[in-house]
């Protein structure tokens, strides 16, 4: 059974509600014979159709469709690549199975590979700290020199004979002198352990974030309503401009005080941000360089999170966030989401970006926008009955550290480990601040528009260092066309893709320069 | 004539247990604390062996025994190097730099004395 029988599904369900095809067709819209084609998987089912039909079957669309499980499969496929299994011949090709027949299975199992990693990574950091960290050398080292004196000295006293009484005394007295120099280095030891593992942070609640964000597909339609309500009220306001707006509400409803100030200001080393909320003081304080871009973001993010913690607390009370941590992770993107939604309102933005053919630029002057906030909402635009051009979403630092993901069916983000090298937002550092496009083609012969560009967060003094993200975008390049990044180049020839992979290990290219780590299962 | 055994370590209590062992075995002992005073001592005393701690206030082991092999004179005094790192990268470095034997603490005595016995036997064959 494959996840992608769509049909199989729909046959399924419509047999256990008792439903015929002829009632089911005629509620739709569309002949049986049609409807018969769908359910033989003869006919690909979309758009808003196939959110009728999961109202009509009382099932969930991506439930339906497949997403979900799909996902779940894209993560599965991903244990193999660990060098942990590498004897094992695990075929990627029954994690298809697994999922279909048993997901509760597959969700186990990598819940239990999370927990695994998240340990191993545990495990790492007390490795580099031992290597590395000079407190510790400095206490081994101490603690070995103690050993060597109490064990030299005790080896005289048990086995040199003919010592005189004031010899054995002062050897017994070394003995005593060192093995209390050695407690006191090993309560040391024992007081940095105990702090370092206070403060390691659990991977998992990044990941259960993650795992939130894509189950609800990035789309909060709750949240969507709110923000247009917030929006609202705001432009109904006797304000001259939006901004006037929101730093008035801040200020008189939530008696906030809106402060910026200089990197120099006496005093000014609590934060380094661009940004920083004080909750006590009720201080929203900007860094003089922090653009307006940013500065209205955060405002409405902090109106957001003001006025609808209950909601935004509500939503994040999910089973997929199992630890505080998460859930203060997941408030603070809903918080991010729903300032994303006040300042670009749903169809306002679908129909701006349509029309400008989703150039980031042109929307970024329409709607105020930086490039990332811009990007950030084209990810969000899921709605089923109006959807956006789905797109996957990376950000990275120079390092290849990524920071934040969003991925596509086909277009796999690796959670752990690097990305592919030969992305295009990795070219995208080579010219920051010039946009990149790639037709990328992956080794199963899948083919993705890619848009890459960078963003700097300004330095505040010339003591500090910009930081650099690169942004990248990528779509199906089904829907390439609709985009402007595709003008002036043939998508349609497939000799000029880019022949990228998912990551090294992955990867399934025999001939690839770019390789850093041998494949997962041998290449013929 | 005792020979001369120069031991270049800045923990006191390895010094004492070191010196009474070795001269115990027969061995005149003499000791710097210092990695800056290791040098001119040895050149003063020309011992027939330098018993080297690798973690020396000042100046470390490593760069002590470059400063030594780089000398014409002093170059073929035989070194035994003491570290409580133990890292293979350290024991490479150490033989690069033309170290004779590499001890790593907690080393016993008996280890330390078998040790000098056939550095200073062989020095004088």
């Amino acid at each position: 059974m494959s996840i992608a029988a769509i049909g199989y599904k729909i046959r399924e369900q419509r047999k256990k509600l008792g439903l015929t095809q002829a009632k089911v067709a005629q509620q739709l819209g569309i002949s049986a014979p049609y409807l018969n084609l769908i359910e033989s998987n003869k006919r690909t089912v979309g758009g808003s159709l196939i959110v009728r039909l999961a109202e009509l079957l009382h099932l969930e669309v991506d439930e339906l469709s497949g997403l979900a499980e799909q996902r779940l499969l894209d993560d599965l496929r991903e244990l193999p690549a660990d060098q942990m299994f590498q004897h094992i011949p695990l075929e990627t090709n029954f994690a298809d199975e697994i999922v279909a027949r048993n997901p509760n299975w597959a969700r186990t199992l990598l819940t239990l590979y999370r927990a695994y990693l998240d340990n191993n990574q545990a495990l790492r950091m007390f490795g580099d700290r031992m290597s590395l960290d000079p407190q510790l050398q400095s206490s081994v080292h101490d603690m070995l020199t103690h050993i060597t004196s109490i064990r030299s000295s005790a080896e005289i006293l048990n086995e040199m004979e003919h010592i005189d009484k004031a010899q054995q005394d002062r050897f017994h007295q070394v003995i005593h002198s060192e093995s209390t120099e050695l407690s006191k280095v090993a309560e040391n030891l024992v007081n940095l352990f105990g702090h370092q593992s206070a403060k390691n942070p659990s991977l998992a609640p990044t990941e259960e974030l993650d795992d939130f964000l894509i189950g609800h597909r990035n789309y909060f339609p709750q949240l969507e309503s709110i923000a247009w309500e917030i929006r609202e009220s705001i432009e109904k306001s006797s304000y001259l401009t939006f901004e006037e707006g929101i730093s008035s509400r801040l200020e008189h409803q939530h008696k906030i005080r809106i402060e910026t100030i200089s990197p120099n200001a006496p005093g000014n080393d609590t934060f380094t941000n661009q940004t920083f909320f004080d909750p006590d003081t009720r201080q929203l304080r900007f860094l003089a360089h922090a653009p307006n871009t940013t500065r209205r973001f955060q405002m409405v993010r902090l109106i957001a999170s003001l006025e609808q913690q209950d909601t935004l607390n509500e939503l994040v009370n999910d089973a997929r966030l199992t630890s505080p941590a998460a859930r203060q992770r997941a408030f603070l993107a809903l918080s991010a989401y729903t300032a994303g939604a006040i300042l670009f309102p749903y169809n306002q933005f679908l129909d701006a970006a349509n029309a400008c053919r989703y150039d980031i630029e042109i929307l970024r002057q329409q709607f105020d926008g930086s490039y990332e906030q811009i990007c950030h909402r084209l990810i969000t635009l899921r709605n089923p009955e109006a959807e956006g051009i789905p797109f996957a979403f990376l950000r990275v630092d120079p390092a290849g550290y990524v920071s934040k993901r969003f991925p596509l069916y086909g277009f796999p983000i690796p959670r752990y480990g690097h990305a592919c090298p030969l992305w295009a937002v990795f070219s995208a550092f080579q010219a920051p601040g010039r946009i990149f496009r790639q037709i990328s083609e992956f080794p199963d012969g899948h083919r993705f528009l890619t848009i890459a560009s960078t963003v700097t967060k300004r330095a505040a003094t010339f003591r500090d260092q910009p930081v650099l993200y690169g942004i990248m975008l990528s779509c199906d390049i089904l829907h390439a066309d609709r985009t402007i990044y595709t003008e002036g180049i043939d998508f349609t020839d497939k000799t000029g893709s880019q022949k990228v992979g998912p990551s090294c290990r992955l990867c399934t290219r025999p001939n690839c320069q770019q390789r850093q780590e041998p494949p997962l299962v041998a290449l013929h | 004539m005792t020979k001369h055994i120069l031991i270049a370590e800045d923990e006191p209590y390895i010094v004492e247990s070191l010196g009474f062992v070795l001269t115990h075995a027969g061995y005149t002992v003499s000791a710097v604390r210092d990695g800056q005073a290791v040098f001119s001592a040895v050149s003063e005393q020309l011992p027939a062996l330098l018993i080297l701690d690798l973690m020396l206030p000042n100046k470390n082991g490593f760069e002590v025994l470059k400063q030594l092999r780089s000398d014409s004179q002093l170059k073929y005094i035989p070194v035994m190097m003491l570290t409580a790192k133990g890292q293979e990268q350290d024991k490479n470095t150490a033989e690069q730099l033309g170290v004779d034997a590499f001890m790593t603490k907690p080393f016993s005595n008996r280890e330390v004395v078998d040790c000098v016995h056939a550095l200073v036997s062989l020095d004088s064959s």
